[in-house]
């Protein structure tokens, strides 16, 4: 390959033609629903020259250019709801509480992000248009590792690449455990989004142990232990005295995190990572029956990922490849494709822990409940060296990897993710699916699902991808999960998080009496609602 | 063990400042150095390049507006980095290492 060609810039679309200077970009300025709704021109700028004088001129955005990376996102906004103004970084706690007191004063909206790699779920787009983003990536500090208890304390820019790097560099015992998204997002942004990764410490909500919080007013409050003076065990404990308050600062809009507390897994002597195959799409319910005792009995310990055969494609291969029409792929073309790379229609990844004595008791026990299933159980003597072993392999022992961003290729770079829970039945993750690919397939979608199953419970994990170029089908992909919503809740079943498009659809599923109550919080703790209005579906 | 924060910074390779700070920026912290543009392509863009996720971009002295543009909008599939993420000199001299970069063997397309 050589250079690029006048075709590869038309090919890039919009950043092409913006280097051949057509002007024809939309500008995320252009018209005045972008800028808060209730500001004039006039009183934004005036805002942003005092958010200027706190974090300096180059750490606010507020121009078209320069906010173009914030508008970035994946998901359909078929109606521009989801459009901000401009951002702006501060450096320090100091300076956020500066910006909170400039934001109260003007109304200004603020949406908060860690590192703004919500990708499925809106990246650092807000929930309505003309907010601000408030981006907390320059605050990047590991403040501590205590490499006794194995606990960290970062700051809200720490990528879990900064960490992964951090922990070999001082050749620290410790394993991360990380979203399949790992170097270029936080562990802050990850855990209030309430995220997973595949390790025993997967459920990140659950590792993590006192924060540190801004409220609106600008009063700094540590959880947990933290509020201690002198306190040792700010990390160690996590429920404190009182009321547990540190659920209220996660997927909602009560504060502003600046320091996030978690555990870090001990490395073990031992790992041995499997792979479950099974033939047929109907399998999933045997699959589910399978590993329920050994989730809930912690035999097999680690968030296991049973992945769709169309997914697992989407990673490394192109959609072309299989299939040139509009409609969903067929079941046989999928399965097809599948088995000549050593995939089945269903791929379950689980590993032990521990030493060789105890993963090799163990073993049998786990082998003859999967065989039992139908399906085959692999090891590395089978499997090294096919890719999708090898990603999972590094998943479930905490390495770095980005390879299923691949997927978001498959329909030209819009996904949108529905993620609804499912009990961990064999009957119901069953019906899920079927609701699922009946609903996928009248749109002309594909079903390419992750199901991260938990000790009680599944995410089913639905990424509807689609050409974000294409009005129609953008429009069509919005249409699409709001109808998976609405159905699936019907059924029962709602999402554990949600898109910023359908935050507030989401939030009418969990009734009046629960937003009332998040309502009430919300005029106690911002009763300007300058932080992240929307957020949650909570004004 | 508690880690002094400036040294931290160069452990941890981390990120972006620009060449002026804020007024009330940390005083005590000075900016870290700009990350190399290897350091930065191996640990962002050389996770999806060449590792069967986007096309390999070494080898194929691609103009600089051309990268830098990618960066900052995010084509298609790809995400957009902020100047917070990776700053603009360091996506300059990354633009610039790209350019004259000779492809990997060890890559692999798409
Ligand atoms: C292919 C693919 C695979 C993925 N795999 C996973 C996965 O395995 N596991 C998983 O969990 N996710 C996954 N994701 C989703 C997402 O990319 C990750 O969850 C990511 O960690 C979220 O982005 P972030 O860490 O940059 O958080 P951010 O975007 O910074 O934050 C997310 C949200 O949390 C809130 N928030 C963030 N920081 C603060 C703060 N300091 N104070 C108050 N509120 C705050 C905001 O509402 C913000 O919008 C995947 C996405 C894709 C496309
Ligand atoms: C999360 C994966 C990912 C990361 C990280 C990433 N890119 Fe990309 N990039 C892509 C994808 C996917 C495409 C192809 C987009 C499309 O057209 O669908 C792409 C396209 C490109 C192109 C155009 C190539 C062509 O042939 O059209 C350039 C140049 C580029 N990226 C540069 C970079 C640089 C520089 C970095 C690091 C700062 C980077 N990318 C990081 C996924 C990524």
């Amino acid at each position: 390959m050589t250079g690029l060609t006048r075709r590869d810039l038309i090919r890039t679309g919009a950043v092409g033609a913006a280097l051949m200077g057509s002007g024809a970009m939309a500008s995320p300025l252009d018209g005045p629903r972008q800028l808060p709704a209730h500001l004039d021109k006039g009183a934004f700028a005036a805002a942003v020259a005092e958010l200027r004088a706190v974090v300096g001129a180059d750490w606010v955005f507020a121009d078209p250019e320069s906010t173009l990376p914030y508008a970035k996102s994946s998901t359909p906004d078929p109606r521009h709801e989801h459009v901000p103004s401009g951002a702006v970084a501060p450096g320090s706690v100091e300076e956020v509480q500066a910006i909170l007191k400039i934001a109260n004063r003007y109304k200004l909206p603020l949406w908060t992000v860690s590192t703004g790699k919500n990708m499925g779920y809106g990246c650092a787009t807000p929930a309505s248009s003309g907010q601000m983003v408030l981006d907390l990536k320059r605050m990047n500090r590991i403040i501590h590792i205590d490499a006794e208890l194995g606990t960290a304390l970062v700051e809200p820019g720490v990528t879990y690449q900064d960490l992964h790097d951090y922990l070999e560099a001082n050749n620290l015992p410790y394993w991360l455990d990380v979203p399949t998204v790992g170097p270029i997002v936080s562990p802050v942004g990850n855990t209030l989004e309430r995220g997973v990764g595949y390790t025993p410490y997967g459920d990140h909500f659950f590792m993590q142990c006192g924060m540190e919080v801004v409220l609106a007013d600008g009063t700094l409050v540590r959880t947990g232990m933290g509020s201690v003076p002198n306190s040792t065990t700010w990390q160690a404990f996590k429920w404190g005295y009182g009321p547990y308050v540190d659920g209220i600062f996660t997927q909602s809009n009560f504060g502003v995190v600046t320091k996030l507390g978690f555990w870090l897994m001990p490395r073990p002597p031992a790992f041995k990572p499997f792979m479950v195959r099974h033939g047929e799409m109907a399998d999933v319910a045997k699959i589910v029956d399978a590993m329920r005792p050994f989730r809930m009995s912690n035999l097999i310990p680690n968030v296991v990922l049973m992945m769709g055969a169309a997914y697992q494609i989407a990673m490394f291969h192109r959609r072309e490849e299989l299939w040139d029409k509009p409609e969903s792929i067929p079941e046989d073309v999928v399965r097809d494709f599948a088995r000549k790379h050593g995939l089945g229609m269903w791929n379950t990844y689980f590993a032990l822990y521990g030493t060789d004595e105890i993963i090799a008791a163990i073993e049998p026990i786990v082998r003859r409940a999967f065989e039992a299933s139908g399906g085959e159980v692999l090891t590395e003597k089978e499997m090294a060296g096919n890719l999708w072993f090898e990603h999972h392999k590094n998943l479930m022992s905490g390495q770095l990897t980005l390879e299923e961003k691949g997927i978001m290729r498959w329909r030209g770079g819009g996904m949108v993710c529905f993620a609804p829970v499912a009990p961990a039945k064999g009957v119901e993750t069953q019906q899920q699916t079927q609701l699922a690919r009946e609903i996928l397939g009248r749109y002309g979608f594909d079903y390419s699902v992750a199901y991260a199953i938990g000790g009680r419970e599944l995410h089913h994990l639905i990424f509807i991808q689609y050409d974000k170029e294409d009005p129609a089908e953008e429009k069509k992909a919005d249409d699409c999960i709001r109808e998976m919503i609405t159905r699936f809740g019907a059924r029962g079943w709602a999402s554990y998080r949600t898109g910023v498009n359908t935050m507030d659809l989401v939030a009418q599923q969990y009734g009046e009496a629960n937003r009332a109550l998040n309502a009430r919080l919300k005029q106690a703790l911002d009763p300007n609602h300058i932080l992240s209005p929307g957020k949650q579906g909570i004004a | 063990m508690r880690w002094n924060a400036g040294r931290l910074r160069l452990a941890a390779a981390t990120l972006a400042f620009g060449l002026t700070a804020g007024p009330q920026a940390n005083a005590e912290t000075p900016p870290p150095p700009p990350r190399a543009p290897a350091v930065v392509y191996a640990k962002t863009c050389g996770y999806c390049h060449g590792q069967h996720v986007a096309p390999v971009i070494r080898g194929r002295a691609i103009p600089t507006e051309m990268t830098t543009a990618i960066v900052r909008r995010g084509q298609r599939a790809m995400p957009a980095f902020r100047p917070t993420e990776i700053s603009n000199a360091e996506l300059g001299a990354l633009a610039a290492w790209l350019k004259a970069a000779k492809a990997d063997p060890k890559e692999h397309d798409q």
